[in-house]
């Protein structure tokens, strides 16, 4: 039997793990938002991991298919899109539900109106969300559960009369953690199966496409290959989601990083500080690093590395979240944009406003006062993520410098504005030095993890439900 | 009534919108609180947010803005309300508001969103000395607010489940960014709500009584400010207060403290506009 190996890095925004076969090599990542339950976080994350081996072992099953024909390619990554939505459609349905109840719960003098009110939301935002992931890849865009229904939420309540604003907004808090915090058991193959029957709804409306007129040729070639091969593919694929279904993805052994690590019922060996693994998983895909440089949701670390991936010394803020991922989570908020969108606006910036807050919550009140007195969106931004990474760049200097290689890990280096600072910075204080920037750098800690549960934890795993596959036979 | 004068005060803070209109009864010399209305900013514009409550205010009292309002006094960010006849500055609004509500009082903390302030005045209400906390969010109500937001908590109701605490847990993170996080871990280990809101209310009065005791303080001090309005927060001031050996101070709060600024500044207002008569010698805007 396959061995595999799991690493799991429970951060204080995002719970990630990565699964490592007996090569290092990565077969599976699972990540989700980080909430009260840092069980059902570990639990979510380690089991998208599995999800993701599984499909990634289909694809390898499919190599040749997929090789040949663009359209396999195309199925694949629409059903995992799909696939997503199913899991989504459970969590929406629960949530649903929760809201009605909180909301009929509530001793408010027109809580039957917000009931209605609710009830209209819902009835909007569910078709949207539906569409989203079905034709436009809403499964893609690394959002979670909470920031998709509180993006589409928000902007029905912004429609309803203002005084039902703070009881509905109300609702909503006091339904989402709940929910959050519940773990929904899925079924790999039936999950797979209705997605499928998904997509062959999908597939089969492209016939009005055609007729379209439309100038993206290349688009409609694409999907009208595969109106013409969707059942073919669907057929490929059923004997091997059969069999990969059933195909034990077996847990050798484990270990767990990050801020909650210390919360989880894992036997002491099989934790690891997040600072030894975020360095070994960093210097694992870039041999030659010797300064790690990881922002993370609410720390910064600088960590020097020896050639052997162990830890020399390292510096982290501390009592405050300034220059930390929630920093962007809060700035984010301020301006109404997502995560994703703060690093491109950013870079449109033709200055950098001078930001005086250094406290996160300041620097959100002083926004607001930037923009009222003209300052441009773009600037305000551009001042801020400077000032994430000058508070980064002392902390490396106090660690000991920028020795080569250098490495930026974390959730924060998917941002392309401190990804452009921090190049800027490194080359300005520290001359030419080889930059590695890794398209996972999300996942470094929980693939550190994953490593060291394959070299040298001897621990036996935990017993009970965190090695055990939900709605699997394995027990 | 041909007596009676109205000015309004408005507090523009970093959470929400007060408006105060208050009458000035000439023969008597009494000052009254007549309408008062708090709107939270969220998301919208503050100067929209503003002026709509002003509306709301002279809507409701059937008053005329231009006709009856003999001064529109600002506070707090309000330098941005068109309407306003005058700014005031929050430091001496919140005094004269405080003394207003709590009369006798020594020391006013306005407990705000975004600031703690304490400011030690004399019996007319002028500012002696203040302290405030500057560079960090801490100590603020928006702390209050995101953990309540977290919990799915009405902030009204904040006050009344901090008295049912028995273990409060108090978060170790001294940034209310980072505190959140210290929450996520105690709601993992199963602590309860009252106790975690006691928990934040006393980290919070821990950084309040320091400012006080940094100030020398003189009782009776008035809690003032949103968060004026948190029994809760009152009570882990006091034990507080009373364990680091102050228990002969004396605090007080009002049901109205959120509006402190906001009735310092009409109050001031009058005052001005009493000041411009006298100087002008116009006749009172009779209504």
């Amino acid at each position: 039997m396959k061995k595999y190996y799991l690493g799991i890095d429970l951060g204080s925004t995002t719970s990630k793990a990565v699964i490592v076969n007996e090569t290092d090599e990565i077969v599976g990542r699972g990540i989700t938002n980080t909430r009260a339950n840092y069980k059902v976080a570990a639990d979510i994350a380690r089991e998208q991991a599995i999800y993701d081996a599984r499909f990634n072992l289909i694809e390898k099953k499919m190599k040749e298919s997929i090789a040949d024909m663009p359209e396999f390619k195309t199925y694949m990554k629409d059903l995992r899109s799909v696939f997503q939505y199913c899991q989504f459609r459970r969590r929406m349905d629960s949530l649903a539900d929760m809201l009605i109840k909180t909301a009929s719960e509530s001793t408010h003098p027109e809580k039957d109106t917000i009931v209605e009110r609710l009830r209209a939301i819902i009835a909007v935002i569910r078709p949207q969300m539906r569409h989203e992931f079905i034709h436009e890849g809403l499964g893609s865009k690394n959002q979670f559960f909470r920031d998709i229904v509180s993006e589409k939420y928000n902007s029905e309540v912004g429609k309803m009369e203002p005084k039902f604003y703070e009881p509905l907004m109300l609702a909503f808090d006091k339904s989402i953690t709940p929910i959050e915090n519940e773990m929904v058991e899925y079924n790999f193959k039936d999950l797979v199966l209705e997605a499928m029957d998904i997509l062959e709804e999908k597939y089969k409306g492209l016939a009005d496409m055609q007729e379209d007129g439309s100038k993206e040729d290349w688009y409609y070639s694409e999907m009208n290959a595969m109106k013409n091969q969707y059942k073919k593919i669907g057929h490929t694929l059923h004997s091997h989601i059969e069999e990969i279904a059933d195909e034990e993805i077996y847990i050798a052994k484990m270990v767990g990083t990050g801020y909650g690590r210390a919360l989880l019922p894992f036997p002491e060996d099989c934790i690891k500080s997040e600072i030894l693994c975020h360095a070994f998983g960093a210097h694992a895909v870039f041999p030659n690093t010797r300064t790690v440089l990881d922002i993370g949701g609410q720390d910064t670390k600088a960590i020097q590395v020896d050639k052997y991936g162990l830890v020399t010394s390292f510096h982290m803020n501390d009592r405050c979240a300034a220059g930390c991922g929630r920093y962007l989570g809060y700035i984010a908020d301020e301006f109404g944009l997502s995560l994703n969108e703060l690093g491109p606006e950013a870079n449109k910036a033709k200055k950098e406003t001078t930001i005086c807050s250094t406290c996160t919550v300041f620097a959100g009140a002083e926004i607001k006062e930037l923009l009222h007195n003209g300052e441009q969106k773009p600037d305000i931004l551009a001042g801020l993520h400077k000032s994430i990474v000058q508070r980064a760049m002392s902390l490396i200097a106090r660690s000991g410098g920028v020795k080569n290689e250098f490495t930026f890990t974390g959730g924060v280096a998917r941002n392309e504005a401190v990804l452009k600072y921090v190049k800027q910075m490194v080359i300005d204080s520290y001359g030419e030095v080889t930059m590695n920037i890794h398209t996972d750098s999300i996942f470094m800690g929980a693939l550190g993890g994953a490593m060291f549960a394959r070299r040298n934890i001897s621990a036996d795993l935990p017993q009970g439900t965190m090695v055990r596959e939900t709605g699997g036979e394995v027990s | 009534m041909g007596n009676t004068i109205y000015t309004m005060g408005i507090d523009v803070g970093g959470s929400y919108v007060k408006t105060v209109l208050m009458s000035y009864d000439k023969e008597s010399g009494q000052h009254r609180l007549i309408d008062k209305q708090t709107e939270k900013i969220r998301k919208r514009d503050p100067k929209d947010v503003a002026h709509d409550s002003i509306d709301m205010i002279l809507e409701r009292n059937n008053l005329n803005y231009e006709k009856d309002i003999a001064y529109l006094a600002s506070t707090g960010e309000g330098e941005m309300v068109d309407k306003k006849t005058g700014h005031f500055y929050s430091m001496t609004t919140h005094a004269r508001g405080g003394i207003f509500l709590t009369p006798g009082a020594r020391t006013v903390v306005d407990m705000g969103g975004l600031y703690v302030r304490a400011i030690k005045i004399d019996e007319r209400g002028k500012v002696l000395d203040y302290k405030m906390t500057g560079q960090c969010a801490s100590g603020s109500g928006q702390f209050i607010e995101n953990i309540s937001r977290y919990l799915g908590l009405a902030v009204e109701e904040v006050g009344d489940i901090s008295m049912q605490a028995d273990n409060p847990e108090v978060p170790s993170g001294i940034c209310a960014v980072l505190a959140e996080t210290d929450v996520i871990n105690m709601v993992s280990k199963g602590a309860s709500t009252p106790n975690i809101i006691k928990g934040i209310n006393i980290s919070i009065a821990q950084r309040v009584v320091k400012l006080l005791s940094s100030l020398k303080a003189e009782s009776p001090i008035s809690l003032m400010g949103g968060m004026g309005m948190n029994k809760g927060m009152i009570q882990a001031i006091e034990e507080v207060a009373s364990e680091n050996k102050k228990s002969d101070i004396k605090f007080q709060s009002h049901p109205d403290a959120i509006f402190s600024g906001a009735i310092g500044a009409a109050l001031w207002g009058g005052y001005r506009y009493h000041v411009l008569k006298e100087k002008s010698g116009q006749e009172l805007v009779a209504s």
